[in-house]
């Protein structure tokens, strides 16, 4: 009888959250110009800067390690946060990629593939940065984010400007990234 | 409850046969070659179990066991679909597949686990051979699909990958069919005969709504989502000498 009762409420779990998941996949806006407003500032400089580990190694020598630990939380906290953004404005170039993937000319194609791959490939790495990050707060030691992350975000930008270069319309993302 | 129950049986297959036709004369049949399969065999069991039910006198083993080994085929089929939807959606992108694959195979196994232990503690499944196989079957191949079609759309909307063919509205279809089916195959495996009927009526009332999602899938989010012209704009063109300014810059 237990049993049966914690299937019925699985089941019912489930379609609640297919629905819910396949509403929020399908009502998602195709307008890039709407979405190009959404693009948040990111600064890849300054962010390298929060994860550099000689950064942190100068920090931990010249300060004491209660004053440390407080202004570690303070960089990884701001880290998570550029993580964030990089991570939501990859999800809008990707749109734009699957556009650029339609166009006629193969050279936009291509670009666009390349810009979709890093997309995912930068999303995918969020996901893994993102507890690394909160964990590095509580174990200062611990290295947080792999400088592929910034690389990633840079070559993401830098395929927009090249899609933008081949005559694809990005709506102005590329310079609000 | 009797004009109900027939049009739930014979309604569903007739859309899914317009279906087929359509998915055919759109040569969409090479996308999901699998699905195709499976959309064609269930019509044929339609055809069988609609046949046998209609002979005098009503030939009550024959019918079950073919109900039994028709839910076993058919389930096969719907786990390959899912693995072909997978393959088209996510694990077609490359840099998804290392991680996914296995990450898929995990959800897999855990639902598999999930599937046998729970089967083997319902109290209802041990009236006879042919229905209990059945239930076994029925309630395990929804249990594993509801989850994986879970799983599926959790890792697009995670990593906001965007599912624009009709793949998504067969993804959909199976989802809900096999939610539902999973609430009435619990029902059923726990009270038996006592709940036979209405579990049944559930049950193509689900694969009813999938079929129509389907159908739908197939003439409405099958477009292709809008894209800007090519044409160009100085606005733009402004834009991007700034961007390549700053960059010669760094």
């Amino acid at each position: 009888m237990t049993i049966a009762i914690v299937f019925v409420c699985i089941g019912l779990l489930a379609l609640a959250l297919i629905i819910y998941l396949a509403k929020g996949h399908l009502s998602r806006s195709g307008d890039l110009e709407k979405l190009a407003v959404q693009l948040r500032p990111v600064d890849v400089s300054a962010f390298c800067n929060l994860i550099s580990v000689s950064e942190q190694e100068y920090l931990r020598e010249n300060l004491p390690p209660r004053e440390f630990r407080s202004i570690h939380r303070e960089r990884m906290a701001a880290a998570v946060e550029y993580v964030r953004c990089a991570a939501h404005n990859a999800s809008i170039l990707m749109r734009l990629a699957e556009a650029a993937r339609q166009h006629s000319d193969p050279s936009v194609r291509q670009a666009g593939e390349k810009l979709l791959e890093n997309g995912l490939r930068l999303r995918l790495y969020a996901i893994q940065v993102i507890p690394r990050v909160y964990l590095s707060m509580a174990f200062p030691n611990a290295r947080p984010v792999p400088g592929i992350f910034a690389d990633t975000y840079d070559t993401m930008s830098r395929q927009v400007v090249t899609l933008s270069c081949l005559h694809f319309p990005t709506h102005g993302m590329s310079s609000a990234l | 409850m009797l004009f109900a129950g027939y049009y739930l049986w014979i309604a569903p297959h007739v859309f899914l046969g317009v279906f087929l036709i359509f998915l055919v004369r759109r040569k969409l049949q090479r996308e999901l070659p699998i699905f195709t399969c499976y959309v064609a065999f269930e019509l044929i069991q339609f055809l069988v179990l609609f046949t046998l039910a209609l002979r005098s006198p009503f030939p009550n083993g024959i019918y079950n066991w073919t109900l039994v080994f028709g839910a076993g085929i058919g389930s096969t089929l719907q786990l390959g679909v899912i693995y072909e939807l997978a393959s088209e959606l996510l694990l077609s992108r490359s840099p998804l597949k290392p991680v996914l694959r296995p990450v898929l195979q995990i959800v897999l196994a855990v639902l598999l686990l999930g599937a046998a232990g729970a089967s083997g503690a319902f109290s209802g499944i041990s009236v006879q051979s042919a229905t209990n196989t059945f239930q076994t079957i029925d309630f395990s191949s929804n249990l594993i699909e509801a989850g994986m079609v879970l799983a599926l759309f959790v890792f697009a909307r995670v990593l906001r990958v965007s599912w624009h063919s009709w793949g998504a509205g067969v993804v959909l279809g199976f989802g809900v069919a096999a939610s539902i089916d999973l609430v009435s195959a619990a029902l059923r495996a726990e009270w038996g005969k006592r709940v036979f009927i209405a579990a049944d009526i559930t049950q193509m009332a689900a694969f009813h709504v999938c079929v129509v999602i389907w159908l739908g899938s197939l003439f409405l989010v099958g477009r292709t989502p809008p894209f800007p012209d090519g044409k160009l704009k100085i606005s733009d063109l402004e834009l991007w000498d700034q961007e390549l300014q700053r960059m010669v810059q760094r």
